[in-house]
This record gives structure tokens, C-alpha cells and sequence, in this order.
């Protein structure tokens, strides 16, 4: 166990949304055991009101998600310096299979809690709210997540030797090694460039495809392509994204770029993927719900919206990783 | 979002109606993040020192241990390093440490040909004949001579050596050199009564930054009773010991934040009536209560801003103009003759978005269920008085 | 006239099943066409203001429906009731209700914020109906040091600034002296010939036998007795 303040306040931040997931849970459990749309008793107007702290609960719960994603990735890299040989956030990572989890559980969490703001915020906006039991269902489902989220850094963080000899990124995403992370460094840039760019050309041409029509399929198609694009994209910035942001043949970390020495441009880049990924599969997951009549006119009333805050995404996600592919004056091609 | 924005208007003048109310929250509220902030700061500030001034230390350092303890090195063992591929040279040093009872205080003796760190940050000369020496500015405060006074030491056998001083390290920063005398290393030997052939340790300088771990398990070999230390070994120590040591007073610390939750609890809890008939009236002319809950987030976010932002300037002046009184003595430990502090203003980015993680996160999770339950005042209340 | 508010067999029971029991209103039935002034009169504790403020949609009955323009909002979770409140009433309550450290025009703002008018626009509109009411020029005066009558004035302004289409003022003259209640009167005259619906519920024969009043619901021990007059 390192005493370290991120990892302090890591730690402490997660307990406290884990005490506060709990807390919602339970008061979710009894709406969904109690709830009763048609009745005018007293007890109905008290749950009515305690819907309200649950959706306020989760979406400090959601903030806390997005900076606690980032907090994480930032200490990892503050920390590497305590390992010989760990050369950026990678290497504390490596440090012990845990972290990866942890970064993987976080991105869940991500993902579970923007969800479920989003289709809370549709259902109060209906008079009938039709979605109040798979709410509270999915919110009873989605703490025990939030437990292993603090479990996992418990586990990854008291873990951490701070003599370990851990390999940098330097050979941990060298094409000499055997994890994951180092198969997607060692793809050819050829065919990865490839395939990124057209999984990514096909999402757009759906994307556009489903601004114009309202086919229910395209959604479907639009939801795939979304996760496709997540993975390819993330594949991609290791593989050679990174390459020409760092201008640096060998220089796979997909961290790295959140640092200032790369003015912060991996925010953006990542923002827009998120938003383009999160934006591009709700229209999908909101293809069943548009069976409840009040929910339909809510989702018709947001969708041209999210398929813009998609399109914004994924252009901000485009424009930065392949403006310095066409304007930089680094070349991987032809080596 | 308009809608937002004019909640928040609306938030920040019912903020200054109420100022009296919350500016006891929010003088609290910033003393808890200047003394986590004052924390923080220092010790990223102290590692900064360290780790900067270690930047010029040699890449190794070969000390002997017998019976496990460091002892004094033979000399013809930097012949044998030599040789070695990949060395670029190897260099004996004299050092040691020396008691004061005058002013009951450490100083660390190093010999001229010893020390590798910056000399340009010296005002006056080195020594160049054994009866002179320099020194660094903490001793010089301590014993009050300037350049061209004597310091006058006492050896083992109690007689009186004086030397006389040619120059002052002024460092800008100066954790390592505070302590220190320098002198020429025939006089240190004398001093301490050292044999020629031996040295305190050695170092060495390699080619190749890559091959210093090869090197360091090369040496080891060949002369099976020495321990190597890298650089990066001893940056990691220093980096593990500052942590360590902000860790502990954090923890410590989280005491005066558990208190101020305490406080903002039953501050939110305890809204006055005219408070409460405020909101009922706001609900009752078709405010919704995810209106007033957005008034009560923007106030804890403000707050906490204000807070924030006052805190960390506090914490800033406490550690870099005032060089952290406070806490000083928590950290003092390993040298009577601490550095008096002018520390390098050093703040990332990382330092505030950690202090802010630690300190807005559990007011706005003890805020929240008493602002709820504001928020779903019954307007029907009004209509009764 | 088409009915504005259509109210059946509406009840209202507090602490029910419990051994406390009150219930204050029982099985109402009544409608109220737009343009329409009524009063609702009848002693303190009769169910009045129970009933203001289920017409007022401050609150949800235990049974029974109420139709406001055809449409049954008796069963709307919170946050619509809230919409329509700001959307379709104005209240002027017996107390005012104003904020006592706000500004009139602050005041008269405030219900504007849940709106999408921006700041400027919302200023805007507030000094408007200020100027009909000719409190333009204290606009900039904290409530606390204004007189009853020029309250009750800037509480009827906040009450039109959302131009709602139904006035309800519980008790508006008790707190007023014979003439300012006059006035009130006119305003309300005047209020009502723009076409404004109003309600109110009142225990001065000033009010309820004034030519204002079109229809009068009495109410006793939670019910209408006769005594409608039309």
C-alpha cells in the first residue's frame, strides 16, 4: 500500500459514492415494491418525491465517475516514478493486473451511469413514467458494480510495490510482448489504418444516414457500429494514433496524451469518442421504449439531438487524431 | 440550459441576501482545504527540491558494507570498476558527518574533490589550501561569520582546527547544501583521520544511462561487498518518503475535513423557516423541484469554489511566502539544520484537481439529502399561512 | 361558455387510514366556465383553501378527477402540476408571499426563471405589467419597506406576469381596509373583462356580494351546501 494523496482521495471518493449507490439502491427497492401509478395515497406523492434524490444522487454519482476516470489516470502516471523502470501511467498499471481491471470498470460505470441519467431524464418527462420499474431494476443492478469499482482499487492500490521492477511502455506495448495491449501495438499500421478508417467511414455514413431517415433499423445498425467504432478507435490510438501525436516511432501509451507536454490534446480526443460512442448507441437502446406512446414523443423530440452531439464527436474525435496524420511532419507510412 | 443559467443568477444574488449566514461555512470550509492544500503543496514542493537537486547526482554509488552496515570503501576498488566496460570514471568521496555542540546541530563535512553537485551556486571561492573552507548558508546563519571569518571545529581528539571561510553556498534552492562545509580533502582526511586508502564512497559516472543496472549487477559481482545505488533508486526512495509523509498528514487532516462535514450537515440541515416558506412560495408560483434543486447545486458548487479558490491561495501564501510555519516542525526529522525555506513556487495541475477531489466531493454527498428535502417542499403549505 | 374547470366527485382525506382521519372535502362536484368569476365562500376550516389548492393544482385529491381544459390532472406527477401552475394560473395568496429582501421587480420576476425568456426579456415583462399597475416607479424598492396595499399590488402583478389564464386569490381583502378593497375590485373587474378566469375564495360579504362575483360556491364541513347564486 502507497500512501498517496490521489490515491487517498480516490479511495475516500469512491467509498462515498459506493455509501451513496447503497443508499439509492435501497430507496430504490422500495419504489420499485411499492409503486403504484394510480394511486393518490400519500405514500405514492412520497416516493414521487424520493425519485427526485435518487436521479440527484446519480448524477453526482455520474460527475463523480467522469473526474474520478480521469483522477485515476492521473495518478497512475504521478505514481510511475515509484517504480524502476515504469516510464508513464502504463508501467503503474502493469505494476499488477488490477489496474487494467479498474480502468475496464470504470469505463463501464462510464457508460451504465450516462445511460441511465439519460433515459431518467426522458421518463420524468413523460406523464405516465413507464420506465420506473427497469430504472430502479437497473440502478438495484448497477451498485454492486460501483462496490467492485472500490473493491478493484482497493485491491489494486494496497497491491502496489513500490519495488517492483514493472517494464515501461516502452516494452510493454513493444511487439516483442504477449499481453493484449502489446497484439494491438504490434498490428501492421497498414491494415489496422484500415479497417479503422472504414469502421469509422461506415459509423458516419450511419450516422448521417440516420439524421435524415427514421428507420428503425438504421438505429439498430447505428448502435453496432457505435461499440465497433469504441473498440476499433481505442485499438487505433495505440496503434498508431498515438505514434503520430507523440511523433515518436515507438511510443504506444494511450495516457501519455493527457499530459501537458502533448497540450492536453487527449481530452478532447477522448471526449469525442465517448460522446460520439455514448450519443451513437442511445438511439438504438431507445428503439424498444419507443413502444410506450409518451416515451415515443420524448425520444422523438431528442434524437435529432443526439445524433448532432454524435456527429460533433465524432468529427472532434476525427479531426484530432488524423490532423497530425495529414499535417504533422512525422511519417509512419513508407517505413 | 438558459433555464440554468438564470437559476444560477438567481442562486448568486439569494447567496449575497444570505452572506452572514454562509460566511462562517465558508471560513471554515477554506481553512480545511488551506491546511490540506498547505499539505499537499509542501510536500510536492519538498520532492520538487529533492528530486531536482538529485538530477546532477552521480548515476551510481558504490558503498562497502561490512557486517551490514556501511563502512568505508579501499580506494583501489575504483581500479577495479575501471576497468569495467561502459564506465566513463570513477571518483572517490570524503564525507562525513560532525556534531556541534554549540549549536547542537549535524553539518556534513564533504571534501573538495567529493562533491559533484552545482558550484556556481557559490558566493566567493572553494577552499584551495587546507586551512580554508566553504560553507553552506545555514551554517553560516547558524554561526553568524560571513566570508573571511574562521569556523572552528573540533576533532576527535578534542583539539581546535580552524578554518577559514572563502565562500557561502547561496543556493536558490537549497535542501542538500544548507548543511554543508566543504573543505580540501587532505584537511577532511586529517580531520576525521582517514587513511589514504580508503573513502567514504565512490562514484561513478557511465556512458550509457541504459547499461547503469547492468553495471550496478556487474559491480556487485566482482566485488561481492559492495552495495550499488542508482540514481533512479534513490529518486524512487525520496519520491515513496514524500508521499509517505503527505499521505500520513493528510490522514491526519482528514480529521479537520471529517469536522467540517459535521458542519456543513447540520448547516444544511438546519434551513430557517423563512427559508423554507421561501421555497414553498417559489414551488408554489411553478417552480419545479428540479428547479430548486438546481439551486441548491449551484450554492454548494459556489461555495465550494469560493472556498476553494480562497483556501488555495492561503495554502500558497503559507508555504511559499511564509514558508510554512505550521507545518515545519511535522516535517523537520531528519536535520537539526532544516533549510529556512524559500521554496520554488511549484503547483500542478494534479496537486488542485486532487485537493478538489478530496474536499468538494464529501460536501456535496453531505449537502445533498438536506437540499433534497428542501427541494420537495409542499407548495400546498403556502396556501395555509 | 365553454368549462375552463370541471371538477366530480372530488375528495380530499388527510392521514388517511390512520386514526386521525380528517377529511376535508367530500365528493365535490362543480364547473367553472372560462371568463367566469367566482367566489368560493364559507367559515375558516369548511374546506376552502383545500379546495383553492386542488384547483390550483397545489396538490392531488384522494379521488375523484379534475379536468382542467380537458385535461384530467388529477393523476400528473409533481413536476407538471408545477408547469401548469406557472403556466395557466396566477396566485395571489393572503399573505402575498412576496421575498422580503427582493426587489418589487425581482419579485415580479420570479416566475419567470422556470421559463426559456432570457434574463433581459423577463425584466422586460415585469416592468411592463408594473407600469399598468402603476409601480413602475418603485421597482427598485425592497419589499419590506412597502405599505399592505402596494403588496397586494405587486403580488396581483407577479401573479399576470406569466399572463396565466386563471386568477386565484385566497382571502385578498382581509388584510386591506375598505377602500383599497375597492380598488382590488376594480382591478379584478378590470382583470376579468381582458377574459381572465378568476377564483376566489373569501369570507367578506364585500367581495362575494359585489357585482363582480358571477356564481358563489358555499362550502360547510367539507361540502356545497345551496346557496349557489348565479
Amino acid at each position: 500500500m502507497i500512501l498517496h494523496p490521489g490515491i487517498l482521495s480516490l479511495l475516500c471518493g469512491s467509498l462515498i459514492t459506493f455509501l451513496v449507490m447503497l443508499f439509492a439502491s435501497w430507496l430504490g427497492v422500495r419504489i420499485l415494491l411499492r409503486w403504484d401509478m394510480e394511486s393518490s395515497s400519500e405514500e405514492q406523492l412520497l416516493l414521487e418525491r424520493k425519485t427526485w434524490l435518487i436521479s440527484t444522487l446519480l448524477n453526482y454519482a455520474l460527475g463523480f465517475q467522469v473526474f474520478s476516470a480521469v483522477l485515476f489516470v492521473f495518478t497512475a502516471e504521478d505514481i510511475h516514478q515509484l517504480f524502476v523502470g515504469a516510464m508513464c501511467a502504463t508501467g503503474s498499471l502493469n505494476a499488477n493486473l488490477v489496474g487494467w481491471l479498474v480502468l475496464l470498470v470504470k469505463g463501464i460505470l462510464l457508460f451504465a451511469a450516462a445511460f441511465w441519467v439519460v433515459l431518467n431524464r426522458l421518463d420524468q418527462r413523460t406523464e405516465d413514467c413507464p420506465l420506473v420499474r427497469p430504472k430502479y431494476l437497473a440502478l438495484v443492478l448497477v451498485t454492486p458494480l460501483v462496490g467492485l469499482d472500490l473493491y478493484l482499487q482497493w485491491l489494486y492500490f494496497s497491491g502496489l510495490q513500490p519495488e517492483v521492477i514493472t517494464s515501461c511502455c516502452g516494452s510493454l506495448f513493444s511487439a516483442e510482448g504477449e499481453s493484449v495491449a502489446s497484439e494491438l501495438a504490434g498490428m501492421p499500421v497498414k491494415q489496422s489504418m484500415l479497417l479503422f478508417f472504414l469502421i469509422l467511414g461506415s459509423y458516419l455514413i450511419i450516422l448521417v444516414a440516420c439524421i435524415i431517415s427514421k428507420m428503425a433499423a438504421l438505429r439498430h445498425l447505428l448502435f453496432i457500429a457505435s461499440v465497433l467504432m469504441f473498440f476499433v478507435s481505442i485499438g487505433a490510438v495505440i496503434s498508431f494514433i498515438s505514434l503520430y501525436i507523440y511523433q515518436m516511432p515507438s511510443h504506444h501509451c494511450p495516457f501519455d496524451m493527457l499530459q501537458a507536454n502533448y497540450n492536453y490534446i487527449g481530452y478532447p480526443l477522448y471526449v469525442g469518442l465517448f460522446s460520439a460512442t455514448l450519443y451513437g448507441m442511445l438511439p438504438g437502446i431507445c428503439q424498444p421504449l419507443r413502444k410506450y406512446e409518451s416515451l415515443q414523443r420524448e425520444i422523438d423530440s431528442v434524437e435529432k439531438q443526439w445524433l448532432l452531439f454524435a456527429l460533433v464527436g465524432v468529427l472532434i474525435f476525427l479531426a484530432i487524431s488524423c490532423g497530425q496524420m495529414l499535417f504533422g511532419s512525422f511519417k509512419l507510412l513508407g517505413y | 440550459m438558459l433555464r440554468q443559467l438564470k437559476i444560477l443568477e438567481f442562486t448568486l444574488s439569494s447567496l449575497l441576501r444570505r452572506k452572514h449566514k454562509n460566511l462562517s461555512l465558508i471560513a471554515v470550509y477554506t481553512f480545511t482545504i488551506a491546511t490540506l492544500g498547505s499539505v499537499l503543496f509542501l510536500t510536492h514542493a519538498l520532492k520538487l527540491e529533492a528530486t531536482g537537486s538529485l538530477t546532477t547526482a552521480p548515476d551510481l554509488v558504490i558503498q562497502r558494507v561490512a557486517a551490514g552496515r556501511h563502512d568505508l570503501i579501499p580506494t583501489k576498488y575504483a581500479e577495479v570498476i575501471k576497468k569495467l566496460p561502459g564506465v566513463e570514471s570513477v571518483t572517490p568521496r570524503i564525507w562525513g558527518y560532525y556534531y556541534d555542540s554549540l549549536i547542537k546541530a549535524n553539518l556534513t563535512l564533504v571534501g573538495t574533490n567529493s562533491h559533484q553537485g552545482k558550484l556556481d551556486l557559490l558566493e566567493g571561492r572553494l577552499p584551495n589550501n587546507p586551512k580554508e573552507c566553504a560553507i553552506g548558508i545555514g551554517v553560516s546563519k547558524a554561526f553568524g561569520p560571513a566570508i573571511g571569518d574562521n569556523l572552528v571545529l573540533e576533532d576527535s581528539k578534542k583539539s581546535r582546527i580552524v578554518f577559514s571561510i572563502t565562500g557561502i553556498f547561496r543556493a536558490e534552492s537549497n535542501l542538500l547544501t544548507n548543511d554543508l562545509v566543504v573543505l580540501q580533502e587532505m584537511a577532511l582526511r586529517d580531520f576525521f583521520t582517514m587513511s589514504p586508502q580508503l573513502a567514504t564512497d565512490l562514484v561513478v559516472q557511465v556512458h550509457n544511462q541504459r547499461e547503469v543496472k547492468t553495471l550496478a549487477k556487474k559491480i556487485k559481482y566482482h566485488l561481492p561487498d559492495t552495495r550499488p545505488i542508482t540514481r533512479e533508486e534513490i529518486l524512487h526512495t525520496y519520491d515513496t518518503l514524500f508521499n509517505w509523509r503527505s499521505g500520513m498528514m493528510l490522514a491526519v487532516a482528514v480529521a479537520a475535513l471529517i469536522a467540517f462535514c459535521i458542519l456543513a450537515w447540520d448547516k444544511a440541515t438546519g434551513i430557517s423557516a423563512e427559508e423554507k416558506q421561501e421555497i414553498g412560495i417559489l414551488k408554489a408560483i411553478g417552480w419545479e423541484t428540479s428547479d430548486v434543486l438546481a439551486v441548491k447545486f449551484w450554492e454548494g458548487l459556489v461555495i465550494s469554489l469560493t472556498s476553494f479558490i480562497l483556501g488555495i491561495l492561503a495554502a500558497w501564501i503559507h508555504i511559499f511566502v511564509f514558508g510554512a510555519p505550521a507545518l515545519v516542525p511535522l516535517l523537520k526529522g531528519w536535520s537539526v539544520l532544516f533549510p529556512e525555506f524559500q521554496l520554488t513556487p511549484a503547483v500542478d495541475f494534479y496537486q488542485i484537481f486532487t485537493l478538489a477531489f478530496l474536499t468538494i466531493v464529501p460536501y456535496l454527498a453531505c449537502t445533498v439529502i438536506p437540499s433534497w428535502k428542501t427541494a420537495v417542499t409542499d407548495p400546498e403549505h403556502v396556501m395555509r399561512g | 361558455m365553454s368549462s375552463i374547470l370541471i371538477v366530480e366527485q372530488l375528495s380530499r382525506i388527510y392521514h388517511r387510514h390512520q386514526p386521525d382521519e380528517i377529511a376535508a372535502l367530500r365528493e365535490i362536484s362543480l364547473q367553472i366556465s372560462a371568463g367566469e368569476v367566482v367566489a368560493l365562500t364559507g367559515p375558516s376550516g369548511s374546506g376552502k383553501t383545500t379546495l383553492l389548492s386542488l384547483l390550483g393544482c397545489m396538490s392531488r385529491p384522494t379521488s375523484g378527477n379534475i379536468q382542467l381544459r380537458n385535461r384530467n390532472v388529477s393523476k400528473l406527477p409533481e413536476r407538471f402540476l408545477a408547469q401548469i401552475r406557472r403556466e395557466t394560473f396566477g396566485f395571489v395568496f393572503q399573505q402575498y408571499h412576496l421575498l422580503r429582501d427582493l426587489s418589487v421587480l425581482e419579485n415580479v420576476m420570479l416566475p419567470l426563471y422556470p421559463s426559456n425568456q432570457p434574463l433581459g426579456e423577463m425584466k422586460k415583462t415585469a416592468i411592463k405589467i408594473l407600469e399598468q399597475f402603476e409601480l413602475a416607479g418603485m421597482m427598485k424598492k425592497k419589499i419590506k419597506q412597502l405599505s399592505g396595499g402596494e403588496q397586494q399590488r405587486i403580488a396581483i402583478s407577479r401573479a399576470l406576469v406569466t399572463n396565466p389564464e386563471i386568477i386565484i386569490a385566497d382571502e385578498p381583502t382581509a388584510h386591506l381596509d375598505s377602500e383599497l378593497s375597492q380598488d382590488l375590485l376594480q382591478i379584478l373587474a378590470k382583470l376579468n373583462q381582458s377574459g381572465k378566469t378568476i377564483i376566489i375564495a373569501t369570507h367578506d360579504p364585500g367581495v362575494y356580494q359585489s357585482s363582480l362575483i358571477q356564481r358563489r360556491f358555499n362550502l360547510r364541513h367539507g361540502q356545497l351546501v345551496e346557496g349557489q347564486s348565479s
